[in-house]
């Protein structure tokens, strides 16, 4: 667990006072600015001035010191404690159990300064509570069981605060209000203003207490068993102990380690985790200190300094030893305290982060990099291949981490290699979802690709489709080489290459290349229906037309715009269509039945390609009865609904065979209605299609051809030429139940046979006569109703005439307000009155814009109200 | 937020259970000296589990870092009736030091190697120390038989604890003003 966070420096060396022969030693040092004092154990006080130079190239420090003076206090005891008042002048020092002060430069006591008596030990305030600088605040042992706190300014001595204690006080030390101390058992912390006492904790007599000010409210206090207790001003602890060395001389404390003193060595702990950090051997130490940012150690003859290794260069040493945790605390309280700026921080950061991801802690490593804003592409950069050739990207000089490639980390292991990438893989999805403007987008989009491509390949078209920076060629290479090609046409119709993109998806189709991630054929239907261009489409029909000849036409249909409806369009392609029946007859259906074009060549077509249908139906070996009625019915609907196609070429064709229907149907088209019923009741024998045929083939509108229809059907049935004509008596009966008001009742009674009984025809009769009495009665309510309204208008006609308008010479025309000169004018019956040069119509108002009747008959100065009711 | 702390003789397992609710698993240990520290996020509260070490020479140390814990766990071995009147010759009276209110549990140790032979201290006892020791009313008994081992009962042990002192909903957020809300033992790096 060592680091080497200190370095000892010699500052004093062989410390010699008066000659070779004195065997003078130091016992403490005090050290402000340039001065350093030493106390010694024959009373003498010695000043010396000290220069320190760093070596610019190894950025070493040294010490060169100077003896300025020295002065002897003249009663052979040895000087215990040195402390300086640099804003005093003063020096104060306690030797003799007396507390006396020296004038810092010259060293000459104090005129008519006060002493202090029966001190066994004193401290200053590190956080004094008088802000004045011209003072100084301490704090006294005495002998008898108390403690004292003084204010001293440059001449006096001032007592404020006096504090018992059960047994002589050792150690202490004060930090604003708090002063925590040792007596022979105990440790407590006073607080000063309000002389409120918390006892922290026990110890027996064996231990030497020490008591070390941390920070404002914390001390470190030496404890059973080499332990350095921690303890704030509320009398708890915020931090476990540490464990030093026994014989603890003196410590010290600079953040963030604490400097441990014993006979031979000091040792150095950090606070953040507790734990030794460093160990130097230092035989002989007296005193240990640390002196406004300098820390001094003295032993018996020389003088140490304890210069501090640059954090840096600490922290680089840690991960060197790959102790990162350590690192991270150390540089996270260096940051804290200013002694590492952010980037550098951050550069640290990075370094564990690059330490966490070789070690596979890949959580650890993605919140390192992520809070440290990592430049992506360092990271890509270690994956072989996964930035664009074309990133002029290098890595940050001196680099972040030793490694070549992931390669080389995973020694090549297959699944390890898997590991990292996925890795990346998760971690760039990170980056790219959190925000739309990610800085490198370009190659992490690249990367991702790649990484699809390699891990995850059915992610990738998803991935392509939502608009990402990666269409270079040198993705494009990497996805051949996975076999992706799919992905490459995807790529390739986002950037608006259909062709391409086409061409390898035929190639798939085709099994020239091999992509299980293609969708399929049908994938490509749907891409160039959805396309809706006209060029693809017709330079792939032919592909298409081979592959699925309905899918083609699919396409074709989707495609149709209107510019595809023109003829020489319909034309071209129907052409290309004549290879494929099947496509063409789908392509004649579009045209046909859901288009409508009247064109004669198409209906023809169509037909004639039904009929073949039918025929090759009927003409099969096992001909199927229900495809067949099928194929007819299309055939039928067909005949039925258009009037274009060449009705003489079907019926010729259709006269060769059996299809009695569809040559009804024909006739039909040729008007030739007696040959139509002819063979429906004859030969196909269905009196239900003939009744039918009769109502088709006359519109609602002609009565007198839809009549004419019937009796030419009726008298089919009543042919007595034919020799079936017994069996029809029931159907005619049936017609002429069914349809009485299509049929003439005095022609059907001259149709038909004088031996009918009157009882077969009895229902037709009675309901015969019913109607024509009711359509008797009808016209005659007619006739009347419309007289009552005749007469109605003329009486309304005659009121309206025999009123008249007097048109006085103050009345001017209401359009362009002049006066009237012509006998002639228009009146409205609104009464508006007008030009008649000056009237655009005879029934709208010229100023209210009013409309009246416009009934053309009517001139505006006669119109009449909607006629009353006229009964 | 709250302080926790746990005491015992030596040995006796506290170190190892603190380990197996923090790190969910059984790891041998070394005696503990003087102290040690975990932090548990407890919803959104920080939690100070302050570990003392039973040897005798620290009890002095124990007294001081019990200062100002919301709850204290007295833990003793429940083969070994020495452990357990320890709790009541040298540990009962550090509780002083501890907040007012603070919630005593005790928890026998090392369950998984208990047979009917060698258990040393009967369930009542443990039971009636753990009343004696809790002034508060209290809805369940605080007094666990746990297996750092095993694991059994070591996270309702401590679950019982933090829910009795910093009351969370299912989804961790505070539901009342907490029982014992001192401030204690937050470490600043
Ligand atoms: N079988 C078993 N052994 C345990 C259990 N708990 C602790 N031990 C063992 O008991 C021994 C002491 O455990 P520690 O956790 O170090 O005891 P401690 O109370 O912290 O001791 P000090 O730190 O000296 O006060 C170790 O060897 C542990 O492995 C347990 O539940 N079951
Ligand atoms: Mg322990």
């Amino acid at each position: 667990m060592s680091i080497k966070a200190f370095e000892l420096v010699p500052a004093i060396e062989r410390f010699q006072l008066m000659s070779e022969r004195a065997l003078t030693k130091i016992v403490c040092i005090e050290s402000c600015g340039k001065n350093i004092y030493i106390g010694t154990d024959d009373c003498f006080v010695v000043h010396y001035l000290m220069e320190e130079q760093t070596n610019q190239q190894t950025g070493k420090m040294t010490f060169t010191s100077q003896k300025i003076g020295h002065k002897y206090l003249g009663v052979k005891k040895p000087v215990l404690e040195l402390k300086s008042a640099s804003a005093l002048n003063r020096l104060m020092i306690l030797c003799d159990s007396t507390l006396s002060m020296m004038n810092m430069m010259d060293l000459e006591p104090v005129v008519g300064g006060a002493k202090i008596r029966a001190v066994t030990s004193f401290c200053v305030n590190a956080q004094p509570l008088n802000n004045s600088p011209f003072s100084v605040e301490i704090c006294v042992a005495l002998k008898r069981k108390s403690l004292q706190v003084y204010l001293i300014t440059e001449d006096r001595i001032q007592l404020m605060k006096d504090i018992s204690t059960s047994s002589p006080p050792i150690s202490m030390a004060l930090t604003g209000e708090h002063l925590c101390f040792a007596t022979s058992d105990l440790y407590s912390i006073i607080n000063i203003q309000t002389s409120q006492t918390q006892e922290l904790f026990t110890f027996d007599e064996s231990l030497k207490p020490t008591v070390t000010n941390i920070s404002r409210g914390e001390f470190l206090l030496s404890a059973p068993s080499a332990l350095g207790m921690f303890a704030m001003a509320n009398g708890m602890s915020q931090r476990p102990p540490l464990r030093w060395s026994d014989n603890l001389l003196s410590v010290a404390y600079y953040h963030p380690y604490v400097l441990a003193l014993n006979d031979e060595f000091v040792t150095i702990h950090s606070v953040l985790d507790q734990q030794q950090k460093q160990s130097l051997p230092f035989k002989g130490g007296c005193h240990l200190g640390h002196f406004d940012g300098r820390l001094f150690v003295a032993s018996g003859r020389d003088v140490y300094a304890l210069v501090p290794v640059p954090v840096q260069k600490q922290l680089q040493n840690l991960l060197s030893l790959q102790r990162v945790h350590e690192a991270l605390d150390l540089a996270r309280s260096a940051l804290k305290t200013g002694a590492l700026p952010t980037a550098a921080f951050q550069r640290i950061q990075l370094q564990v982060g690059f330490i966490e991801f070789a070690a596979q802690n890949f959580e650890e490593a993605r919140q390192l990099f992520l809070s440290a804003s990592l430049d992506v592409r360092e990271l890509i950069s270690l994956y072989p291949n996964m930035l664009p050739p074309t990133c002029p990207f290098t890595r940050q000089i001196p680099p972040l981490h030793d490694m070549a490639d992931i390669v080389q980390v995973a020694q090549k292991d297959h699944s390890k290699i898997c590991i990292f990438q996925e890795f990346l893989l998760e971690y760039l999805k990170e980056i790219d979802a959190s925000s739309k403007n990610i800085p490198h987008k370009q190659e992490v989009h690249s990367a991702l690709l790649k990484l699809y491509a390699e891990l995850n390949p059915a992610a990738l078209p998803a991935f392509i489709q939502s608009d990402r920076l990666c269409h270079s060629p040198d993705c494009i290479e990497h996805l051949k080489k996975h076999g992706c090609h799919h992905a490459i046409a995807l790529l390739h119709c986002v950037h608006g290459d259909n062709t391409h993109a086409l061409k390898i998806w035929t190639q798939i189709v085709d099994g020239e290349l091999q992509d299980d991630s293609f969708p399929g054929f049908n994938f490509i239907v749907d891409f160039i229906t959805k396309l809706k261009n006209e060029t693809v489409v017709w330079e792939n029909i032919d592909w298409l037309l081979e592959q699925d000849e309905s899918m083609a036409v699919q396409v074709l249909i989707s495609n149709q715009s209107s510019k595809s409806a023109d003829k020489f369009h319909v034309d071209g392609l129907l052409e290309r269509l004549s290879g494929y029946p099947i496509a063409m007859k789908s392509y004649l259906e579009f045209l046909v039945l859901e288009k409508e074009l009247p064109v004669e060549r198409f209906h023809t077509h169509l037909s004639v390609l039904y009929l073949d249908d039918v025929l090759q139906l009927m003409n099969s070996p096992t001909p199927n009865a229900a495809q067949i009625e099928s194929a007819r019915k299309k055939l039928q609907h067909l005949l039925q609904m258009s009037n274009l196609y060449r009705v003489q070429l079907i019926l010729g064709k259709v006269k060769q065979t059996e299809l009695y229907t569809e040559c009804a149907i024909l006739y039909a088209k040729l008007e030739e209605h007696d040959k139509a019923l002819r063979l429906l009741v004859h030969k196909v024998k269905d009196y239900k299609t003939a009744e039918m045929y009769c109502l088709v083939n006359s519109s609602a509108d002609d009565l007198a051809l839809r009549g004419r229809l019937f009796h030419l059907l009726l008298s089919l049935y009543l042919d007595s030429n034919h020799e079936r004509h017994e069996s029809l008596v029931g159907p005619a009966i049936d017609l002429l139940n069914r349809n009485r008001h299509y049929f003439n009742t005095a022609k059907v009674l001259e149709m038909i046979p004088d031996n009918w009984s009157v009882g077969l025809l009895s229902h037709f009769l009675t309901s015969s006569i019913r109607q024509h009495l009711h359509q008797s009665r009808t016209v005659h309510l007619h006739r009347m109703l419309s007289r009552t309204h005749h007469l109605q208008l003329k009486s309304d006609n005659i009121r309206l005439d025999s009123a008249y308008i007097t048109l006085k010479d103050d009345v001017l025309c209401s359009v362009c307000g002049r006066d009237f000169t012509d006998p002639s004018f228009a009146r409205y019956p609104n009464g508006v009155i007008a030009h008649i040069s000056c009237i655009t119509s005879k029934h709208v108002c010229p100023v209210t814009g009013k409309l009246f009747g416009t009934a053309p008959t009517s001139s505006p100065s006669n119109q009449h109200s909607p006629s009353g009711d006229s009964r | 937020d709250l302080k926790v702390v746990i005491m015992g003789a030596a040995s006796v397992g506290k170190t190892t259970i603190i380990h197996r609710y923090i790190e969910k698993r059984f790891q041998e240990t070394i005696s503990t000296i003087g102290a040690s520290f975990s932090l548990k996020q407890w919803g959104p509260y920080n939690i100070a589990l302050w570990d003392t070490a039973g040897e005798e020479r620290f009890s002095g140390l124990s007294s001081f870092y019990c200062r100002g814990a919301g709850a204290a766990i007295l833990a003793y071995d429940l083969t070994s009736d020495d452990s357990f009147h320890a709790l009541r010759a040298r540990f009962k009276g550090l509780l002083e030091a501890a907040e007012d209110d603070c919630l005593v549990v005790v928890v026998g140790t090392k369950l998984d190697m208990v047979t009917e032979e060698n258990r040393a201290v009967p369930p009542q006892d443990a039971k009636a120390l753990a009343r004696e020791l809790n002034t508060q009313q209290l809805t369940e008994l605080p007094y666990f038989e746990t297996s750092s081992l095993s694991g059994h009962n070591v996270d309702r042990l401590f679950e019982y604890i933090f829910q009795h002192c910093l009351p969370v909903n299912e989804s961790g957020q505070a539901i009342a003003e907490p029982k014992n809300r001192k401030r204690s033992g937050t470490v600043d790096l």
